[in-house]
């Protein structure tokens, strides 16, 4: 992966990360936000409940009230307070009552706590109710809660009493009012929200106890377990919570709060449900989602396109100092990178000048050392080379010189056998001059198809005779070549030419005698050559100069050889390799392509070196 | 054949008893008075009744005794029975004016009133009378006609047929194109079931033509609407239930009440498995506080009833306990195991049975038996545990009286023959109320508001209308601020 690549992804990784965190927050913060509205709403919800209850409880009181200030009570009372009284005659009383006083049940209570009337429960008369006279003081009782026994059923009731007193008994009054679902209509609910009531009548959950404003609920069994946790709770006084799926969108889920309703005993009678629609936090936590991914998307392209712009501003420099490093490798030396900045890139870029700078400053001092030592090595192997005839011409004509003063006749003798020598020291120097010119003078080959085996054999049967020349230690030539190896396009002058220095080479690397082994094959669209020696080797050093010009290991040689094997090569667009290492011998490999490049186009042609 | 005696004296005593005899007692008594409170014809009787009647034709009257009891009533006015029973309890002459039996009472001729016809001019002849009679006595009573004389015959012994044929059904009636037709002191002039009847004054009737010339009858009226016609003079005749009585009272109304004649009773039905086991049927049934019952919910206009017969009627109905003992039922209620509540259906029509129930209900309920109440229809209480309902006793005479209870109920328990002692008959009684499938709770009187108009109400004393001898004082204020039916 580029660095660039690198760079736009924990950009991008950065950008989405930092969009995900925003709406995580805000998603966390809304639900929060909402469901503390949520609390707020039915705190109030109950607030208005328990005003509600409290203003009907008031309303009760009133009308009970009513009834016992009534005269045609005060005059039931004091019937019934004489001796021998007849309760039946106001058996039916209590209904009349309850419907003018529009109150849903009313009983008409003895003093000894006989039912004397009853609205809801006519036929109850005469049976005991204890619990109204256990009371001493109705008149500063509000409404309370009472769980009432109907001749079908069980209702709950806001229940308010108020005594009638003649002399030393009481007549009670009872007047009730059904908590059912017109009170729960009667609450101002806001939207989403709805409130139900439970009444708990029952010694179990029964379904049918569960009302709404608008009637029994569906799907009843669904909030029992939130209805017997109430009922199982202690004492019945902690609200509870619970959520509802009516389906599986979450945005159909109500929570609901479960807040119990006591009657005089503290007993739990009713559980007011509260429920809270949970669409309008799914909408919005759903619309908080979309909006994140949109902005993360945004964000992700966003930073994609400003990761991409920041990456190639940090890039741009290190791929031109990249391209400077690629040309000073390809040998421009003169590469130079711009400075556009004072940061660590600029200073990067700063260093690569100074630095090619100094390399082509110490390539050149290195050139120009070279050149020394080259001239001086050219000198010193002129020198040497032509060292060795100018002595014997140097005797010759000293010899010649003390001859004069012999007689002509051994003048003549020595004058002949000097002649003899100094022309055929002449034509060494001639032989050694014309060496040297033939280096300078390497001709442009003429490529033309050549079969690499034909040239290869032609070159070693030259030297056949010497490989078994008497008085010299015998060199077994093998040849492995590749009849499948296709023709290339070479000089064949030239190429005849570099074989016969390699295989002289190796001849000059076994003194003692040893194998000469060449090899031909196909190498990927090229022809490799390799002549083995089994000489002595070389060092590392010795191959690191091997192909330098006038560079020579051995006593008689010029330095030339290797140097000319070299050219031919990198004339034909090949590559020249060594590898040898001291004692086990020589090989260098040539591999030529097939078709040279044309000429002016870069060479693939080097030379390595191995060891 | 022993012959019962010639009854044409009888049939004129009939005469005079009905038409004669009140209007010169009427005149004897008012002479001094005002002369409107003289006897005279004419006016319409405005009558209103809860039941609603379906039907005047006998052979299509319910099984239930208390729709039947309504038709009975109406159906008096139009048709006649071949006997009747009076005051006393003893068969007394009407079409028939004699009778006379075989030793074994398996065969019975009666002798019809000679010149009775019927509304549309058809005489009245022994064929006619049979035709009647055949589907109303069953394939078990062969009926026939033996010249002048109407026979009727079985191969079982029938000592009280004559007390029989005063009572119930038994109504000699004629079928003509324009259906039923009687011999009947009214004729039917308008007719719409269930809702209205209008009756003209039958001018040809046997007895004397009646005082009134028409009666307009309103079926269907609420208990309450009833009294507040009567307040109002919309009605002259109204039907009270026992806790309207102080209320009427207290209005000014004129009131008249009968003796206990009808019995308020729970009756089980023993095809129900639920009220198969004696012990739930007795819990039940000592659970109840009959007093309560009677002094609050009848208002005192009634009374406990612990056996079938009243005590005017029997003599022997103290020997019946009434008294409630809810900690024996309790006990009872305590060895049976846990079963649905039993299913206490009353004539929904019926507001004080409705009472009635939901007391039962609440006594049960006491002592562990759930009982649910419901009303229905009087003939739709087939899947009912256990009816409230009222049984008419329709005759003076305690034998027939506990027969016709016994029919009403379906009861197979045969009775001591005609002229048993009384003891034989209690014993009877005692039997049916231990077998505890009908539980006594009440007799009721017939209770009716009067209006002002109303003179010579002089109805039977078991409660059987008498509106031939009524009159109406057309002169009084009453008569003017009342409309017309």
């Amino acid at each position: 992966m580029s660095f660039r690549a690198k760079l736009t992804t924990i950009f991008s990784m950065t950008v989405v990360a930092a969009v995900a965190l925003v709406a995580w927050g805000v998603s966390t913060y809304a639900r929060r936000a909402f469901e503390q509205l949520d609390h707020q709403r039915t705190d109030a919800l109950l607030a208005q409940f328990r005003r509600e209850f409290s203003r009907r409880g008031e309303e009760v009181v009133h009308r009970v009230e009513g009834i016992a200030d009534a005269e045609a009570t005060v005059r039931m009372a004091i019937d019934l307070a004489r001796p021998q009284a007849d309760p039946s005659l106001y058996v039916h009383d209590a209904r009349g009552l309850a419907a003018s006083h529009q109150l849903d049940f009313v009983e008409i209570v003895a003093n000894d706590g006989t039912l004397i009337s009853s609205a809801q429960w006519p036929a109850r008369f005469g049976y005991k109710i204890d619990w109204v006279t256990g009371e001493k003081d109705w008149k500063s009782q509000s409404a309370f809660l009472r769980r009432e026994e109907l001749p079908d059923n069980v209702a709950l009731a806001l229940t308010a009493v108020r005594t009638v007193q003649v002399g030393e008994k009481n007549l009670y009054i009872i007047g009730e009012q059904r908590l059912d679902k017109e009170f729960l209509a009667s609450l101002v609910l806001p939207a989403g929200m709805r409130a139900l009531l439970y009444r708990n009548l029952e010694p179990a959950y029964i379904s049918s106890a569960l009302t709404d404003a608008s009637g029994p609920v569906s799907q009843a069994d669904r909030y029992a377990p939130l209805i017997e946790q109430v009922r199982k709770s202690a004492g019945g006084v902690h609200a509870l919570e619970q959520t509802i799926e009516w389906s599986g969108d979450p945005a159909g889920a109500e929570t609901f709060h479960a807040i119990p309703l006591a009657g005089r005993q503290n007993e739990l009678l009713g559980i007011l449900l509260v429920g809270s629609s949970r669409r309008e936090l799914v909408m919005l936590t759903n619309f908080i989602g979309w909006l994140a991914v949109l902005v993360g998307g945004a964000g992700i392209l966003l930073g994609l396109a400003l990761s991409w712009w920041l990456a190639a501003r940090f890039t741009r420099p290190v791929e031109r100092l990249a391209a400077g490093a690629r040309e000073v490798a390809a040998g421009n030396w003169e590469a130079r990178v711009e400075v556009r900045s004072r940061d660590e890139i600029g200073q990067l870029a700063r260093a690569f000048n100074h630095m090619t700078g100094q390399l082509a400053e110490q390539r050149e001092r290195l050139v120009q050392a070279e050149r020394v030592a080259a001239w001086r090595e050219l000198a010193r192997r002129l020198a040497h080379e032509l060292k060795n005839p100018l002595f014997p011409l140097q005797l010759t004509v000293e010899n010649l010189l003390r001859a004069r003063e012999r007689s002509p006749e051994q003048f003549n003798e020595v004058f002949l056998e000097s002649t003899a020598t100094l022309r055929a020291e002449l034509e060494n120097l001639n032989a050694i001059v014309g060496r040297f010119s033939d280096f300078a003078k390497m001709p442009a080959p003429h490529l033309q198809p050549v079969n690499i085996n034909e040239a290869v054999r032609g070159a070693v049967k030259l030297f056949e005779a010497q490989f078994s020349a008497i008085g010299r230690p015998p060199i077994t030539p093998e040849l492995h070549l590749d009849e499948g190896v296709a023709a290339i396009q070479a000089d064949p002058d030239l190429l005849h030419r570099a074989l016969q220095n390699l295989v002289l080479n190796s001849m000059d690397a076994m003194p003692a005698g040893g194998t000469l082994t060449i090899r031909t094959q196909s190498q990927n669209g090229a022809v490799r050559v390799e002549v083995s020696d089994t000489g002595s080797g070389l060092t590392p050093e010795e191959c690191a100069r091997l192909f330098t010009p006038y560079y020579t290991t051995k006593q008689h040689g010029t330095g030339l050889g290797l140097a000319i094997v070299q050219s031919v090569v990198s004339d034909h667009g090949g590559t020249l390799a060594v590898e040898s290492q001291p004692g086990c011998g020589t090989t260098i490999r040539i591999e030529l392509p097939v078709c040279p490049p044309a000429p002016g186009q870069p060479s693939a042609g080097n030379t390595r070196t191995s060891v | 054949m022993k012959h019962i005696g010639f009854r044409f004296t009888a049939g004129v005593s009939a005469v005079v008893e009905r038409a004669i005899l009140p209007v010169l007692s009427a005149l004897c008594l008012t002479l001094p008075v005002h002369a409107a409170t003289r006897p005279h014809y004419g006016g319409t009787l405005r009558l209103e009744m809860r039941a609603r009647v379906a039907s005047l034709d006998p052979r299509e009257w319910p099984a239930d005794s208390t729709g039947a009891a309504a038709a009975e009533r109406l159906a008096s006015l139009v048709y006649d029975r071949l006997v009747r029973v009076d005051e006393n309890g003893r068969v007394q002459t009407a079409l028939a004016v004699s009778w006379q039996h075989d030793a074994d009472s398996k065969r019975w001729q009666f002798r019809l009133r000679p010149g009775v016809k019927f509304h549309d001019g058809t005489p009245l002849t022994p064929d006619r009378a049979a035709a009647a009679l055949h589907p109303l006595l069953g394939n078990e009573r062969l009926v026939s006609v033996s010249g002048e004389w109407l026979v009727i015959q079985s191969s079982q012994s029938m000592p009280d047929l004559p007390a029989e044929l005063a009572r119930g059904r038994h109504f000699i009636s004629h079928t003509t194109s324009e259906g039923l037709t009687g011999t009947g002191a009214f004729r039917v002039a308008e007719w719409e079931p269930r809702r209205r009847l209008l009756l003209a004054a039958n001018e040809e009737y046997w007895a004397g033509r009646p005082f009134l010339d028409s009666i307009a009858v309103e079926m269907g009226v609420h208990a309450s609407e009833q009294l507040i016609h009567l307040e109002l003079s919309k009605a002259d005749v109204v039907e009270l239930s026992p806790d309207q009585v102080r209320r009427a009272l207290q209005s000014g109304a004129r009131t008249w009440s009968s003796a206990p004649a009808e019995l308020l009773s729970l009756v089980f039905n023993l095809r129900r498995p639920a009220v198969q086991d004696v012990r739930l049927r007795q819990a039940v049934a000592l659970s109840i506080d009959r007093s309560s019952i009677v002094n609050v919910l009848l208002q005192k206009q009634g009374e406990a009833a612990g056996g079938l017969l009243p005590q005017w009627l029997s003599g022997y109905a103290f020997l019946f306990p009434v008294a409630a003992d809810v900690e024996r039922a309790k006990q009872l209620r305590h060895k049976l195991s846990a079963a649905a509540p039993l299913a206490l259906v009353y004539d929904s029509d019926d507001a004080l049975v409705r009472a009635v129930a939901e007391r039962v209900a609440v006594n049960a309920r006491a002592v562990g038996i759930s009982v649910q109440v419901s009303g229905a229809r009087s003939d739709a209480t087939a899947g009912a545990d256990v009816r409230l309902i009222r049984l008419r006793l329709g005759s003076t005479d305690p034998r027939v009286a506990l027969d016709s209870l016994l029919a009403s109920l379906g009861a197979l328990e045969s009775l001591p023959p005609a002229g048993a002692v009384p003891e034989q008959l209690y014993a009877a009684e005692r039997a049916l109320v231990e077998s505890l499938r009908v539980v006594p709770l009440a007799h009721l009187p017939e209770t009716y508001g009067l209006g002002p108009r109303v003179k010579n109400w002089m109805p039977r004393r078991s409660g059987g209308w008498r509106l031939e001898d009524l009159w109406l004082d057309t002169s009084s204020r009453a008569d003017e601020s009342g409309g017309k039916p």
